[in-house]
């Protein structure tokens, strides 16, 4: 029991760490990115293709580092001559960013699927409560939670955090304030997209990697953002911790509807409080 | 322009609720055209059009839900394929009901399902619609994934289709030149009665309700009703081309079912657009002869779809059908509002 | 004669701040109520609790029957229509086509008839994003009127009007006030169009209730010149 429950924490962590790029774009840009999944992916085997040549920690480094690169080129380019568009358009346009982003997946590195082997530093068991338990999963919990405690502290502290936090609570700050958000829009889409591609390499040794990892994660991901409420970090964080344990759970108790459980949650929340855990109405 | 809309104020209702002559004949011509295609076109033109246009219903259901209602579905994916599983269930011999009678049901039954769904998610409007339906169709998917003796898992459903359904031979409904008339037939019934529908008060009370919710509801409407039977139509529209799919392909599987191929029904209805009924279909078709044309040229034609998708998005948000639309009107030497500059 | 349309301490709050504080007000039947001044004094505020717009304190009671708790589309259905002062109509719709779906709504009303009085006939086949703004306002009111309903809440009619569009707006308020037995309440901006039709004036400032009285008596209210026409002055 408790090491599903653990188990529910390393997938429930990674969740929320995915899900805080999506929610953190989503407050600022008010976009809704259709291709966060797919920045997921492009982590994963960026950071794979690095890790292979000069070891884990540099596939760490480069999968955040590039896909930060990605993330500021996707807002000057395409997010910010979008803001106030329909949320119609700028949903599709984020879906055709998607299917760009699987291509150029599926042409650099193929459709075959690849494993990357943990660091020897992180690879083994540990004993827990009696059981054995992958070194490597404590390490994804301690990493998301390095992340998230980072961001936020930013969100507290820093004067731009303080910007997007005031921004996601309500569009027409972020609307009063063109001029600032000009500047801080390729940073805070940066971050997000730093995030996604941190989340996908650190989950790689432990999910795998193939070119439908992306699309897998992105339904889980707004099934996280949904349930939590749009634009909430909190939100985000409850559901992710949530979804992870209805996962681990789900996986022993009920196999045959594991898969389904996230989805009839989400349908559940939409119906009963369409604004979600944590969200405001509007 | 005034002088005509006059003209058919004074004659009765029923004539106003119907389409403009000159609209049922381009109908017919397009069946017409069908029949010839089907039977002179070569055999992989013959299958590309009969594919795409099954699969212009799906785009149609989706389309359909934009123009009216502004709400756009990553989820379509789900009532197209129920009704392909419908189909096979209603053929196989465990139907509780005659297969004629079952197969009728299918598009309806769906559609009362989804009026249903609609009146439960009435709240529920924009990007948490997209991504509900996305929740919706990806959970169809994977119960037709786990519940394999329903169907047959990863693995689908062969379907033996009877020789005879109401009395005639089902041969030719499984060649490519048979089902591309009898589906291009059907897809003009349907978008026949899709224009009465949006002629008559509901239709236009639909349209109303997606500009101006609020003020509906001060005219002395209740909104929730209306919204769910236009979602019913998105939904039984690509329920009836499942039912096509299953009795051409004579196998499903949940490939049908992925959110892939939502999103390509969602891509087809924006490149064909919604300012004329008749886009997504148009959509449907592009779609397909690129795909045949760059899928040969390119390994990249994910790439190139995408692209096409932002650059169609930002810069000619009325797709194919608005292009259309200017340029007959550039013809014609008439000017209207609203076109692109 | 009665009142037909009560409202009983109407109020709101907007987070800590008091938009509208205990306000009273009858309507009756064949007169014109002007609600009156200045930017902020809670009118329209009062127009969206009076109408289920918006949530809010008090009750309001139509015919004798509370109707507080009424769906907007039950009251217009009983007789209880209101207009908006942001232009609230259907851009792709035509005029005639969301003429027809209000007067449908509403249980009768003859389009034609009114579109003809309100000078809409010509452009009655055009779609409303076609027209000009100041047609575009009357296909607001339009709306409201359709099926001569028995209460008529309208928030400022003539906003963004020029002056001759104004008078000709007065003009149709006054005939319609006059032969179809309505009770209307008026927020309006434009005071030639208040003093020039309305039997009745209710001043509010800062959300409560300042006087009430015939348009003579109110003009020369030193608290209402104090209040609204010493700030404009």
């Amino acid at each position: 029991m408790l090491i599903n429950a653990l188990n529910g924490l390393v997938y429930g962590s990674l969740l929320f760490v995915l899900s805080a790029g999506l929610v953190l774009v989503y407050g600022l840009r008010r976009v809704v990115n259709f291709a966060h999944g797919a920045l997921y992916m492009l982590g994963a085997y960026i950071g794979w293709s690095v890790a292979t040549l000069y070891g884990f920690a540099a596939g760490v480094v480069a999968a955040g580092v590039a896909l930060a690169a990605v993330g500021v080129v996707l807002d000057l380019v395409l997010f910010r001559r979008l803001a106030g568009r329909q949320p119609l358009i700028t949903v599709i346009v984020t879906f055709g960013v998607l299917l760009i982003l699987e291509d150029v997946v599926r042409s650099v590195w193929g459709t075959g699927n690849r494993a990357l082997d943990p660091p020897a530093a992180l690879d083994g068991v540990v004993e827990i409560f009696g059981a054995p338990f992958p070194v490597y999963r404590l390490f994804i919990v301690a990493a998301s939670a390095a992340m998230a405690g980072g961001l936020a502290a930013w969100l507290r502290w820093g004067r731009t955090g303080l910007f997007v936090r005031a921004a996601s609570h309500d569009a027409s700050v972020a609307a009063m304030c063109g001029v600032r958000t000009a500047a801080i829009g390729p940073m805070v889409v940066g971050l997000g997209a730093a995030f996604a591609g941190l989340s996908g390499i650190v989950a790689a040794p432990f999910l795998s990697i193939h070119p439908s990892m992306g699309s897998e994660i992105l339904v889980l991901s707004f099934v996280v953002s949904v349930i939590g409420g749009l634009g909430s970090f909190a939100g985000a964080f409850v559901a992710a911790m949530l979804l992870g344990q209805v996962q681990s759970f789900g996986t022993v108790l009920l196999p045959e509807l594991a898969a389904l459980l996230p989805f009839l949650l989400m349908a559940g929340v939409l119906i009963f409080r369409p604004q979600g855990i944590a969200g405001t109405k509007g | 322009m005034s002088a005509m809309t006059e003209h058919t104020l004074a004659a009765p209702a029923v004539t106003r609720l119907l389409p403009k002559p000159g609209t049922l004949l381009v109908g017919l011509v397009v069946i017409g055209v069908a029949v010839v295609a089907a039977s002179s076109a070569p055999r992989v033109l013959a299958s590309l059009l009969t594919q795409s246009v099954i699969v212009a219903f799906l785009a149609l259901g989706v389309g359909l839900l934009i123009r009216i209602s502004g709400l756009v579905s990553f989820g379509h994916a789900a009532p197209f394929g129920l009704g392909a599983y419908g189909a096979a269930w209603a053929l196989s011999p465990a139907a509780p009901i005659a297969p004629e009678i079952g197969l009728l049901l299918i598009a309806p039954a769906i559609g009362a399902a989804f009026f249903l769904i609609g009146l439960v998610v009435s709240r529920i409007e924009g990007i948490a619609f997209g991504m509900l339906t996305l929740a919706l169709g990806q959970s169809v998917h994977v119960a037709a994934n786990k519940f394999r003796t329903l169907s047959g898992g990863s693995d689908g459903l062969i379907v033996d289709v009877p020789r005879r359904l109401w009395g005639f031979r089902t041969e030719a409904l499984q060649t490519a030149s048979g089902m591309l008339i009898v589906a291009v037939a059907a897809l003009m019934a349907v978008l026949l009665a899709l224009a009465v529908f949006e002629r008559t008060r509901a239709g236009r009370l639909a349209v109303a309700i997606r500009e101006n919710e609020e003020r509906v509801r001060f005219l002395g409407y209740r909104t929730r009703a209306p919204k769910a039977v236009v979602l019913a139509l998105s939904a039984a529209i690509p329920a009836l081309g499942g039912v096509l799919f299953t009795l051409y392909q004579g196998f499903v599987s949940p490939e049908i079912l992925t959110w892939g191929f939502s999103g390509q029904a969602l891509i087809m209805a924006i490149l064909g657009g919604s300012v004329a009924l008749w886009g997504p279909i148009a959509g449907a078709l592009a779609f397909f002869v690129l795909r045949e044309e760059l899928g040969g040229l390119t390994s990249h034609w994910l790439a190139i779809l995408g692209t096409t998708l932002i650059v169609v998005t930002v810069t000619w948000p009325t797709g194919l059908a608005g292009a259309f639309g200017a340029l007959g009107r550039r013809l014609t030497g008439t000017v209207a509002k609203g076109d692109p500059a | 004669m009665s009142a037909i349309f009560r409202c009983e301490g109407l109020g709101k709050q907007y987070g800590g701040v008091v938009a509208l504080q205990g306000v009273d007000l009858e309507l009756e039947v064949g007169k014109v109520h002007g609600l009156i001044g200045p930017n902020g004094a809670g009118k329209s505020t009062f127009i969206d609790v009076a109408s289920g717009r918006t949530a809010g304190f008090g009750r309001v009671h139509f015919q004798g029957r509370d109707i507080t708790a009424v769906a907007p589309g039950e009251r217009r259905r009983m007789g209880v229509s209101r207009s908006f002062q942001r232009t609230s109509i259907f851009p792709a719709l035509t005029i005639r086509d969301q003429l027809d779906l209000a007067a449908h709504g509403a249980g009768g009303g003859d389009v034609e008839a009114l579109a003809a009085m309100l000078g809409l006939d010509r452009v009655l086949d055009r779609r409303a994003e076609e027209v000009s703004y100041g047609q575009q306002r009357l296909v607001d009111l339009a709306l409201a009127l359709v099926g001569a309903p028995k209460v008529l809440l309208l928030d400022e009619p003539a906003a963004g009007l020029s002056v001759a569009e104004s008078e000709v707006l007065a003009t149709h308020l006054e005939e319609i006030s006059a032969q179809w037995n309505v009770a209307v309440l008026l927020v309006e901006h434009d005071m030639d169009v208040v003093f020039r039709i309305c039997h009745v004036l209710t001043v509010l400032a800062s959300g409560r209730f300042l006087v009430s009285g015939p348009p003579s008596e109110v003009r020369t209210d030193p608290a209402v010149i104090r209040a609204y026409f010493g700030s404009t002055a």
